[in-house]
């Protein structure tokens, strides 16, 4: 037998698995997307081409609220996040080892282990017993939770982007006169930007998409976005829904592939 | 002469913010979850301060209603059990198995469409899990798209049951972590030196001996990290299992939900919550002892 | 630029300055009990392998770390204690180091913007340093658009800009390919020539070091072992860590019958008589084997018997200008010649014997 195209890359079979998974990946996105615009009610049967969808999703003044809310949760939170998470990451790269930095990264990371639903039962607890207290049922609650779950995911790429950043970058503005700051504004926080964008960005998508929490969190009349579609998850869905998911989905398409931009450069 | 000063000595409390909300809204509340699994629930949910193993008893048994001496392990709740962590060990094989070809596809690719096949696969990463379930369900619900095609085609007269049962809680968990599995895969086959394949082969091995003992142990580390990354959420679970697995297929997130919601037995849903948290911790640690260790053996 | 007029001054002073990385029993002594006086003006190396203590020194000198003990004075300011920042010292670094989101006209002004400068004469001394590196075109261009030999003179002008009392250079060359390389140290020689400044400069290559340096500190082991012109260091090496790390050495052990001033009179390999030159306060035990050394150029061929020695040839390998005739002399200890070839030179057979004069004054006597 001669095989022309013997590459040790290739292992029989493998490339079609390959492309089922990534049709199974995008099939039923797909499907949501294209049926958003359907005029009927189905999924499954193409009845016509229809903004109609649209139209009820942005004349629905609940849609509306809890786009206009989750967005607003997501901005304050991720801001709040990449600020502690940026402080976090210049106090904990670059040290030397002094006690207790583990357990700093163990509480920095906790959120990443710990699944969403223990924290939002606990979180459920607390806020109960606070509200007992003090009577104060605002959006205080969810900023603190989601920004609190926003921190290790802004502070991973900061970290990342400060750990490859050349320390002898900051040695040579020292040599050159300037002082501890200077250094700081001149050199180390100009280089980190992109790492801080990033670390921002990767925390408003997290908020975004964050349900479990919220849902225990929230008190009445707080409703995010994704809490509103697992509410209304439970009836009869008409494609409305597949108009919201598709808006949501070109949101977050932006926004990831706007960081896959950022960080890609970095390594050029 | 001036000791040297110690330049970073202060530099840990830029962390300080960071800690305060961490341990406030994460970190914090759970010590208060440990504490009312020890608590005597109240009658409208919440707490009565009275300490007690009860909750903990009832994770495990029962007691008879007329007869409280009379104990017998708790079936419902270990057949929660058992789905939740038979369906993590089936969805993480399920991912395993489709995942490997698929970050070897990516891994194998031309430098510069590899970037592309690597965004296709990190999108869904970072889409809500929400939608995405959505999705499955807009799929496979009864009618669906897969009912309705094939109701039409009258390779079926009525639509088939998938919605609620395990195979739909399965397919979505599959569906929703594959990201997972593949990514850490692909890590591990990128820094792959094929010419340890070209060895291989140059040694007279098969493509499946090539594949069973040298690629297969290489990329070993990428299959244990994706392995635990798509185990302990789909332990975890809520969403997936509440949406397609209804009220009547529950996983262990569901069980604990409804601990809050109806049942209202804070305590016992603290305990499940602790019990969660300990099969977690416990695949954590033996990931990171193994990972450890054969760093250990490789330097 | 400015001119130092003091010759022979001080530029820097180093007094029984050591370093200790560590606490206990990982303590690691990276410097120890260093003395040292750098002339105002001077090209000055600390040359060695890696992990002697050159880098850690150089460190010191600039402020990144602080010495454990000793003093450190730069123009009779001692210094010790201070940051980076508040001396008149600048350095270029291995991998220059320069800043990456800025232009090259902007990391040249770096350090006058970092002392408050006004902005003509930040303006104005990053003109006059482009002109110097010969960079004028490249103002605007970031680092990653110009090649790595102009990166090199981005980083001279640099650090030169502040106008330094000292410029401290850690191996700025290795980086750079043969060619550049060698183009850039007659740039180095001729700014230094140009500005002024005392330049102190860590090289591990000895080449290097001969080629550009005014005084030569060979350093090991966190020690200076030797310090003195390249003419001295190469030809009246002190010790055997000297005479092996520079250049190729002969080391031949041989008994002292007598010590007649600077000089021993020994018994050479072989028994014939032979004098060989005392390194400065060294007195060896009359009757004991000392180890002298000899470079390989410095010895001769002649017929068997004629010479100081006799020895047989092993091999012979040819470099070119040169070939390199590997020899065992009678009592076994080997011995390496250096010839210059020309195209009548033949290679001698392997097995022949002949004899071998030593250069006079060439051979030397080793401290320990």
């Amino acid at each position: 037998m001669f095989n022309r195209n013997f590459s040790v890359r290739r292992l029989p079979g493998f490339g079609a698995i390959a492309i089922f998974t990534f049709v199974i990946l995008y099939l039923p996105i797909v499907i949501l997307v294209v049926f958003s615009f359907n005029s009927g009610l189905s999924q499954a049967r193409w009845e016509g081409f229809s903004l109609q969808w649209y139209e009820a999703a942005f004349n629905n003044r609940q849609v509306r609220d809890v786009s206009i809310r989750s967005l607003w949760l997501a901005l304050v939170a991720s801001g709040l996040a990449t600020v502690l998470a940026t402080l976090a990451a210049l106090g904990t790269t670059r040290v030397s080892r002094f006690p207790g930095r583990t357990m700093i990264y163990a509480l920095i990371n906790q959120p990443l282990m710990v699944p969403e639903i223990v924290t939002g039962i606990a979180l459920l607890i607390f806020v109960a017993a606070i509200k007992v207290q003090t009577g104060y049922t605002g959006m205080g609650y969810l900023i603190a939770a989601h920004t609190a779950f926003c921190i290790p995911f802004a502070y991973l790429p900061i970290r990342a982007r400060l750990e490859t950043m050349d320390i002898t970058l900051e040695s040579a503005a020292a040599d050159l006169y300037a002082s501890h700051w200077q250094a700081f504004r001149y050199i180390t926080l100009p280089l980190l930007v992109p790492g801080i964008v990033a670390g921002f960005m990767l925390g408003f998508v997290i908020s975004l998409d964050t349900v479990v929490i919220t849902e225990f969190v929230k008190s009445a009349g707080q409703d995010t976005l994704p809490t509103y579609m697992l509410g209304q998850l439970r009836r009869t869905v008409t494609p409305e829904m597949n108009a919201i998911a598709t808006l949501f989905l070109a949101l977050s398409l932006c926004i990831v592939t706007a960081f896959f931009l950022i960080t890609r450069k970095r390594g050029a | 002469m001036a000791e040297a000063p110690e330049r970073h000595g202060w530099k840990w409390l830029l962390c300080a913010p960071a800690l305060v909300v961490l341990v406030t809204a994460a970190s914090g509340p759970l010590l208060i979850v440990v504490a009312y699994s020890f608590l005597t629930p109240g009658n409208m949910g919440g707490v009565v301060w009275e300490f007690t193993l009860e909750a903990w008893f009832r994770v495990f048994f029962r007691r008879d209603i007329f007869d409280p001496e009379s104990i017998t392990f708790n079936q419902a709740h270990l057949t929660v059990y058992w789905r939740s962590v038979w369906l993590s060990l089936q969805t993480t094989f399920i991912c395993a198995v489709l995942g490997f070809p698929t970050a070897w596809f990516i891994a194998t690719r031309p430098p510069s469409s590899r970037t592309l096949w690597l965004f296709l696969i990190t999108i869904p990463f970072w889409t809500n899990l929400l939608i995405r379930t959505f999705a499955i369900q807009e799929v496979i619900r009864n009618n669906g798209t897969i009912n309705t095609v094939l109701l039409q085609m009258g390779v079926i007269n009525q639509p088939i049951q998938m919605m609620y049962t395990d195979f739909a809680i399965l397919l979505g968990m599959a569906y929703v972590f594959m990201p997972l599995m593949v990514l850490p895969l692909y890590a591990a086959m990128d820094k792959l030196d094929f010419r340890l394949v070209e060895a291989g082969y140059d040694l007279y091995a098969s493509r499946v001996q090539v594949l069973w003992h040298v690629i297969l142990p290489l990329v070993k580390p990428g299959f244990i990290a994706g392995s635990i990354l798509v185990f302990i959420p789909a332990i975890g679970a809520y969403v997936t299992p509440r949406v397609l697995g209804g009220g009547r297929t529950m996983m262990l997130g569901n069980l604990i939900a409804l601990q809050f919601g109806q049942g209202r037995n804070w305590p016992l849903g603290a305990a499940l919550a602790m019990l969660m948290l300990i099969i977690v911790v416990g695949a954590l640690v033996f990931y990171l002892r193994w990972a450890n260790r054969e760093e250990a053996r490789n330097v | 630029m400015t001119a130092q007029t003091k010759p022979d001054s001080a530029e820097i002073e180093i007094r029984d300055l050591s370093k200790v990385f560590g606490q206990g029993a990982a303590a690691f002594r990276a410097l120890s009990e260093i003395n040292l006086q750098i002339r105002t003006g001077e090209f000055f190396t600390l040359l060695g392998p890696s992990g002697c203590g050159k880098t850690t020194l150089l460190r010191v000198i600039a402020g990144f770390e602080q010495p454990s003990t000793g003093s450190l004075r730069i123009n009779g300011k001692e210094v010790a204690g201070l940051g980076p920042n508040a001396r008149p010292v600048n350095t270029v670094f291995q991998n220059y180091a320069l800043f990456p989101h800025m232009t090259v006209a902007q990391n040249i002004g770096f350090g006058l913007k970092m002392q408050g400068k006004p902005r003509a004469e930040v303006e104005a001394t990053t003109a006059e340093m482009l002109s110097l590196v010969k960079m004028e075109a490249m103002a605007e261009r970031r680092p990653s658009e110009i090649s790595g030999g102009q990166q090199q003179r981005v980083a001279l002008a640099r650090a030169l800009a502040p106008r330094p009392r000292v410029l401290l250079l850690d191996e700025p060359l290795s980086a750079l390919d043969l060619k550049l390389r060698k183009e850039m140290q007659s740039e180095l020689k001729r700014l230094q020539t140009e500005t002024g400044i005392t330049f102190i400069f860590v090289t591990h290559d000895q080449e290097e070091a001969l080629t550009m340096s005014d005084r030569i500190a060979v350093m090991s082991a966190g020690k200076i072992l030797q310090l003195g012109s390249p003419h001295e260091i190469y030809h009246a090496p002190s010790e055997r860590f000297v005479a092996d790390f520079i250049g190729d050495t002969n080391f031949l052990d041989m008994a002292v019958k007598a010590v007649n001033g600077t000089v021993a009179e020994v018994t050479l390999p072989g028994g014939k008589p032979g004098t060989a030159r005392l390194p400065e306060g060294f007195l060896p035990v009359l009757g004991e084997t000392v180890t002298t050394v000899i470079r390989p150029e410095q010895v001769q061929m002649v017929d068997a018997g004629q010479g100081d020695m006799d020895a047989v040839v092993d091999n012979a390998v040819f470099f070119g200008t040169d070939t390199n005739v590997h020899l065992r002399l009678d009592d076994g200890q080997g011995f390496v010649l250096r010839r210059q070839n020309s195209a009548e030179t033949i290679e001698p057979d392997a097995g022949t014997r002949m004899g071998l004069r030593l250069s006079p004054g060439a051979l030397r006597v080793l401290k320990g």
